[in-house]
């Protein structure tokens, strides 16, 4: 039975990525990676948020070059078919970088919160040396400036 | 010995100045800062008008944002005390009193207003006047989940754990300036002072019904509510002690 299906499986893993796959999904990461490298150039990215995308792009690169690279990684998790090897770990990756911005983006929502609160504070501050002033100078000039 | 009464407002123009008012007569010796939590409506010119100085932020950050605020210019302006209320006339100055005497006295760091708590015989002339507060269903659920979840939690028994009527001294304002969820300040908070090894008292009070504007928690809200405190009251069991307060 098992031995029956053994070329089938094999064939699978010839199907999932014959060269057609293998040279778009090359000019995809090729292109992608320029991408990146555009948004970096126009400043609509910076360089700290970037290495991961390279990194995925890099990978996408490596798995149409290599595709035994893909079959080792397939074995490595035990899966038979590559497919499902590829879409676990994209699966995978998409889920981290998710929670990987979900973390950037509380950083930053503490760090606008503070923004603000400093700016509140400054503005209590003005209001204080404002009246403090208006009361001075108020007091010299005997009510002329009063409103 | 210098007092901070600070007021968390947002979009409270119909009762801001009603509250001023009232601390002004229960709290002489007390500076007045009112947080306006990014007002669409006329808050800040009102409390201005009234005398009292406004920190405005720049944009609504929610309730916990602006009581940090209160706390970290409490902190920074030097003052020994700090006491902050609702604006919207639900907490009367003269309960405040009552909590700020506490801490004055050393009895307490942090002390919380409690609705629930027995309550207390009105110091005669200063019964304050209106309705008196009775929790619709919604709040009564979360406020019964959130009184055993923080009981077990801190091994001390709250029965008011969304009272938004405080008194607190400088080593509450250290650490509240430092650490304050601005998702759900008031139950984390609690969490956190215990932890810290700080005293926290109850003294129960008497809060009356809102005078203008309306509450923010509707029943979906209050869900939502209950189960962002599950959580933070979950992983605030496992938080990393912060260095000792003071
Ligand atoms: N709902 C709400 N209240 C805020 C916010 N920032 C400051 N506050 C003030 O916090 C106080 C408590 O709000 P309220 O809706 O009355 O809560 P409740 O008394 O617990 O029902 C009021 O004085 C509000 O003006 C905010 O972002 N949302
Ligand atoms: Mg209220």
């Amino acid at each position: 039975m098992t031995a029956a299906l053994a070329p089938f499986a094999a064939q699978a893993d010839h199907v999932s990525l014959t060269a057609q796959t293998r040279i778009i999904a090359a000019a995809l990461a090729i292109l992608f990676m320029v991408w990146i490298l555009d948004l970096i150039r126009r400043d609509r990215l910076q360089e700290r948020y970037s290495v991961v995308w390279f990194v995925a792009g890099l990978a996408m690169l490596a798995g149409a070059a290599f595709p035994g690279l893909l079959k080792l990684v397939a074995d490595v998790m035990g899966v038979r078919d590559t497919n499902v090897a590829l879409f676990s770990i994209v699966l995978l990756l998409l889920l981290g970088l998710a929670l990987n911005f979900s973390v950037i983006m509380s950083r930053q929502a503490a760090q606008i919160t503070r923004l603000a609160q400093e700016r509140a504070i400054e503005r209590a501050r003005e209001q204080a040396a404002r009246e403090e002033l208006e009361k001075r100078v108020g007091g010299e000039g005997e009510g002329s400036v009063r409103e | 010995m210098r007092t901070l009464v600070f007021i968390p407002a947002w979009n409270e123009e119909a009762s801001v100045d009603a509250v001023i008012a009232d601390v002004r007569t229960h709290l002489p010796e007390a500076d007045i800062l009112v947080v306006d939590d990014g007002s669409a409506d006329s808050t800040t010119e009102r409390a201005q008008a009234a005398g009292v100085l406004v920190a405005t932020l720049p944009f609504n950050q929610g309730l916990g944002a602006a009581l940090q605020t209160g706390y970290l210019y409490a902190l920074r302006q030097g003052y020994d005390f700090c006491a902050h209320l609702d604006a919207d006339g639900q907490h009367p100055a003269s309960e405040v009193a009552r909590l700020l005497t506490e801490v004055r006295e050393d009895r307490a760091d942090l002390v919380i207003g409690s609705r629930y708590a027995a309550q207390p015989e009105p110091l005669p002339g200063a019964e304050p006047e209106g309705e008196d507060y009775e929790a619709t269903w919604s709040r009564r659920i979360g406020i019964n989940v959130f009184r055993f979840i923080l009981t077990l939690a801190t091994r001390q028994r709250f029965t008011d754990t969304t009272s938004g009527m405080r008194a607190a001294n400088r080593r509450v304002m250290k650490l509240f300036s430092e650490n304050y969820s601005p998702d759900f300040a008031e139950i984390e908070s609690l969490q956190l002072a215990v932890r810290e090894g700080l005293r926290v008292e109850e003294v129960p009070v008497r809060m009356l019904e809102r005078t203008g504007g309306s509450s923010f928690l509707t029943p979906l809200r209050s869900a939502f509510f209950i189960f962002k405190g599950l959580v933070v009251i979950l992983v605030g069991l496992f938080k990393p002690r912060h260095a000792e307060a003071e």
